[in-house]
């Protein structure tokens, strides 16, 4: 399934939110939250987005986010995003044990286990986490993306959650 | 208004936010950068953190488009209740900044601090009725597992008398705030006035 970010709305494609049901015309009311949550999902994915973390880079937070939530059908998709970029299956396996370090690739462990922090324990994301990402070295830029795209998808999956949930409930007596 | 709530680390008062990391500069800044300040907050051009985040304005400005328009819209779930479910969300994430700017918010709205007292002490506990038990704990059961979450969470709140809009908007006040508590926690820290 490859979703184009322009002409559909990723959540509502995911969770089978379609036209007609109770809950598509719930959170279509509040359409400006629905406008930025796409379009925020969609800019942190472009792939036209050069001067910043690699799409792939990008695609692995995505991943290992959702793997660790978890959140089956978000990291279902986000896979299927970065296999499209021909990624190594070795690394989706070291991924998945979370060994970081068989990875080889230092900035992305660095990238990754910053990733976890956020997504595990974000009150433990201090001022050395930051060093350590520059000490790998992003750009001020770059982990200010990262951060951003991290507590995005804090927000996307507890969207997801609720939604789902909501969905599930079917429509209120 | 009363006098500021301290309770475990936490208050109602007003507190600064500085920057670990280089923030953009107004005199060397794009014009994109400078319009995205204006379209995010008033004071964003004096806040270290949207001088941060202003070194990716597009983001910025997306972020703040789904921020303004979860916590302001007309309508739906009160912008009360919504401070509340912030204010919850942020003392579970531990983001002593976070809690007290909506902290602040619920006691402007709702013209007491009683239950931000209770949050403060022991979030498992709070509430000053059942409606709100029910909006804290829904809020506390989505920001610490999402995964867990299912048809049987949305009872409770249906129980109290919220609409599946209303209902929605508490998801969105929710889940906003943990990207929200991300970024205060992880891009730079609180600054104390006056000492806890």
């Amino acid at each position: 399934m490859t979703i184009t970010p322009e002409s559909v709305d990723v959540l509502d494609d995911l969770l089978g939110i379609t036209p007609g049901k109770e809950l598509h015309r719930v959170r279509h009311a509040r359409d400006k939250v629905l406008a930025a949550t796409q379009s925020s999902h969609a800019q942190f994915f472009d792939p036209q987005l050069t001067d910043n973390l690699a799409l792939s880079e990008r695609l692995w937070v995505a991943y290992f986010a959702s793997h660790l939530t978890p959140n089956p059908l978000l990291a279902e998709y986000y896979l299927e995003q970065l296999q499209g970029l021909d990624v190594d299956p070795a690394w989706v396996a070291a991924v998945n044990a979370g060994q970081l370090e068989a990875l080889g690739d230092h900035r992305l462990q660095a990238i990754l286990v910053f990733t976890r922090t956020l997504i595990e324990r974000p009150v433990e994301g201090d001022r050395q986490a930051l060093v350590v990402l520059q000490q790998a070295g992003l750009s001020t830029a770059e982990i200010v993306l990262l951060s951003q795209l991290i507590a995005f998808l804090s927000y996307q999956v507890r969207l997801a959650a609720g939604l789902a949930a909501l969905l599930s409930a079917g429509a209120a007596s | 208004m009363s006098e500021p709530i301290r309770i475990n680390g936490f208050t109602s008062e007003v507190l600064g936010w500085k920057a670990w990391l280089p923030t953009i500069k107004l005199d060397s800044a794009t014009p994109d950068q400078l319009a995205v300040l204006e379209e995010s907050h008033p004071q964003a051009k004096v806040s270290d953190y949207y001088l941060t985040l202003a070194h990716e304005p597009e983001v910025l400005r997306q972020r703040s488009l789904a921020f303004n328009a979860i916590m302001y819209a007309p309508g739906g779930l009160s912008r009360a209740e919504r401070e509340l479910a912030s204010t919850v969300v942020s003392r579970i994430n531990q983001c002593v900044y976070c809690a007290s700017v909506h902290a602040h918010r619920f006691e402007q709205l709702a013209k007491r601090n009683d239950v931000i007292a209770q949050i403060f002490s022991d979030p498992q506990t709070a509430g000053t009725t059942d409606r709100e038990k029910a909006i804290v704990q829904f809020s506390i059961d989505l920001t610490l597992d999402p995964a867990a979450l299912k048809a049987e969470h949305i009872q409770p709140l249906r129980a109290q008398g919220l609409d599946d809009a209303q209902v929605l908007d508490l998801i969105h006040a929710i889940s906003i705030f943990a990207w929200a508590n991300r970024l205060m926690l992880n891009l730079g820290e609180p600054v104390f006035s006056h000492g806890l």
